[in-house]
């Protein structure tokens, strides 16, 4: 469904990735792992359209998908960004709002809008209230609540993990599980790799802008190297 | 001071403040998304103040279809500028300081070359509606403030109402605090900014031909929205509602104190009071400190 195929893309003289390729299945939860700095966001930033390749396609459905952010949205591939980027500016509800942006009939919006309440009840209780004011966890939710806002096909989602207690993140993995048997197909880059290795269909392993690795998911988890790597030893 | 006094000053304030609520949203909602001082909101100021006599004495004279054409017509100088000035300093990811230079820099040539053209010249309004007035018991007021007063509280009403209940007056706001993520979303990023010009330059328009209306036209017409600017200050930056409701104490401290001590006290009196609240309350009315300026 979706290909990423030799993207090497640079930031001013510092190439960020050399050539990389994956792909993604409809259906599938595929993760990234990688250390800091690996090359993860910049991945998943091409996908969005938000860094422009040197080289390389990104394909979704066989068509190019390197084009800019709004068409990528339209398209049905939408991102969780890393750090949530949650506005705080502006209310709770505008914020799942505005993930709706580019679907033009109310109704629609409303129908998306109560499907989010019923995966996240809290973001309906806290509506009123300004989008800094909610918790970490909170936060994560109305991140992914945003994104889902507009319906999307394929959902990315840049270390969901990030700076959230245990159980916050238990419960988001779970939401993940469960919006994927729902047909949503996810791809999740992570550095809690043993978590994300856990749940996916199919992984990649990346350092420095390369993969070096890959496999099923649970397979790779038994990978010794990757073990060594990413995983904090053997358990 | 006896109340009729206090009551015509109220209402003379009012109106003036009025015009510096408008202007100071008009300078704020550009430095909430982009976060620098935007003199070259004096700029389109000064240029629709002309406008508007063009437009007042030549085309229309009635003052409603004149507004509202000069009104539009900054809104597209001012997405304009955006455009051709602005744009290239953002897609290059210049510091703050440069876009801050950038719009002086603009208010300059405008005003330069405003006096080199027509600073000889003088640009009165027609009459329309300057001399009548109407009076409630012993207060006369001027039906073309009372006008004007209306016209800027629908003017606000309507604006807090696009930001507020539209999807694209939420992107503006969310902008505000984030302008990298809203393109996640399916947001245009450059269309929200120019939309952003296209409000303040109506803005600009407007007050530029209340300005030019109950003043004189002059080049230097547009140095009057230091009084917004400063509306915005106190108001505190950031802050939309702030500034307006500063814009009108604003104006009404200056009716009452140049109705005591005279014009040209008035101004002294004025800058040196909001050097000690800012001192005082850095914040400003709303306490919302921020820290990125330019
Ligand atoms: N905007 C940028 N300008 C310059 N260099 C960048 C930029 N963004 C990322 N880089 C560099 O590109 C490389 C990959 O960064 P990236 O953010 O993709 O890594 P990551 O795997 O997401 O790391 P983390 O786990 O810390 O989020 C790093 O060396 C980083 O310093
Ligand atoms: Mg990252």
């Amino acid at each position: 469904m979706l290909e990423v195929k030799d993207l090497v893309v640079t930031y001013g003289g510092i190439t960020a990735l050399h050539g990389i390729s994956l792909k993604l299945q409809k259906g599938q939860i595929v993760s990234i792992v990688g250390a800091n700095g690996a090359g993860k966001s910049t991945t998943i930033n091409s996908i969005s359209g938000m860094v422009s390749p040197k080289s390389g396609k990104i394909l979704l459905d066989n068509e190019s998908l390197i084009t800019k952010p709004r068409k990528i949205v339209n398209r049905g591939v939408v991102q969780v960004p890393e750090g949530r980027r949650i506005f705080p500016s502006i209310s709770v509800y505008e914020n799942l709002i505005l993930g709706a942006y580019r679907i033009k009939s109310k109704k629609q919006t409303e129908k998306s809008l109560e499907k989010v309440y019923s995966w996240f009840p809290i973001l309906k209780e806290r509506g009123n209230q300004g989008g800094g004011t909610l918790s970490g966890g909170e936060q994560q939710m109305l991140a992914i609540g945003r994104a889902l806002m507009s319906e999307p096909k394929i959902l990315l989602l840049d270390e969901p993990s990030l700076g959230l207690a245990p159980l916050i993140v238990l419960e988001i993995f779970e939401l993940l599980q469960k919006l994927n048997n729902e047909g949503l197909t996810i791809l999740l880059v992570e550095q809690n790799a043993r978590k994300a290795l856990s749940i996916s269909d199919y992984a990649y392993v990346m350092e420095t802008g390369r993969i070096v690795a890959e496999g099923e998911g649970r397979l790779i988890m038994d990978d010794p190297v990757v073990k060594r790597a990413y995983l904090g030893g053997t358990e | 001071m006896n109340m009729d006094f206090i009551l015509q000053q109220i209402l003379n304030g009012v109106s003036l403040g009025g015009v510096y609520a408008l202007e100071a949203v008009g300078f704020g909602i550009i430095f909430n998304i982009l976060k620098f001082s935007n003199f070259s909101h004096g700029a389109v100021l000064t240029i629709c103040a002309y406008i508007g006599f063009f437009i007042s004495t030549h085309i229309v004279s009635q003052m409603i279809p004149a507004l509202v054409i000069t009104a539009v017509l900054g809104g597209f100088i001012a997405v304009l500028l955006e455009k051709l000035v602005f744009r290239p300093i953002r897609i290059k990811k210049r510091p703050l300081t440069y876009f801050f230079v950038t719009s002086i820099t603009v208010m300059m040539i405008v005003q330069k070359t405003f006096s080199a053209l027509w600073g000889r010249y003088y640009f009165p309004y027609p009459e329309m509606m300057k001399s009548a007035v109407t009076s409630f018991g012993e207060l006369v007021v001027s039906k073309i403030y009372l006008m004007m007063l209306a016209i800027t509280a629908i003017v606000l009403l309507g604006l807090t109402i696009f930001l507020k209940k539209t999807k694209m007056g939420i992107a503006i706001r969310a902008a505000s605090s984030d302008s990298w993520a809203p393109a996640l979303m399916g947001v245009d990023t450059d269309f929200i900014i120019s939309l952003t010009f296209f409000i303040a330059g109506i803005l600009a328009g407007i007050t530029g031909f209340f300005l030019g209306m109950t003043y004189t036209v002059t080049p230097f017409i547009g140095e009057l929205m230091l009084k917004g600017i400063i509306a915005a200050i106190i108001g505190g930056m950031g802050s939309l509602g702030g500034g307006v409701i500063a814009g009108i104490l604003l104006g009404i401290t200056e009716s009452i104190i140049v109705a005591k001590v005279g014009a040209s006290v008035t101004p002294i009196l004025i800058y040196l009071s909001i050097f000690v609240l800012l001192l005082v309350r850095p914040q400003g009315i709303s306490g919302k400190l921020y820290a990125v300026k330019a």
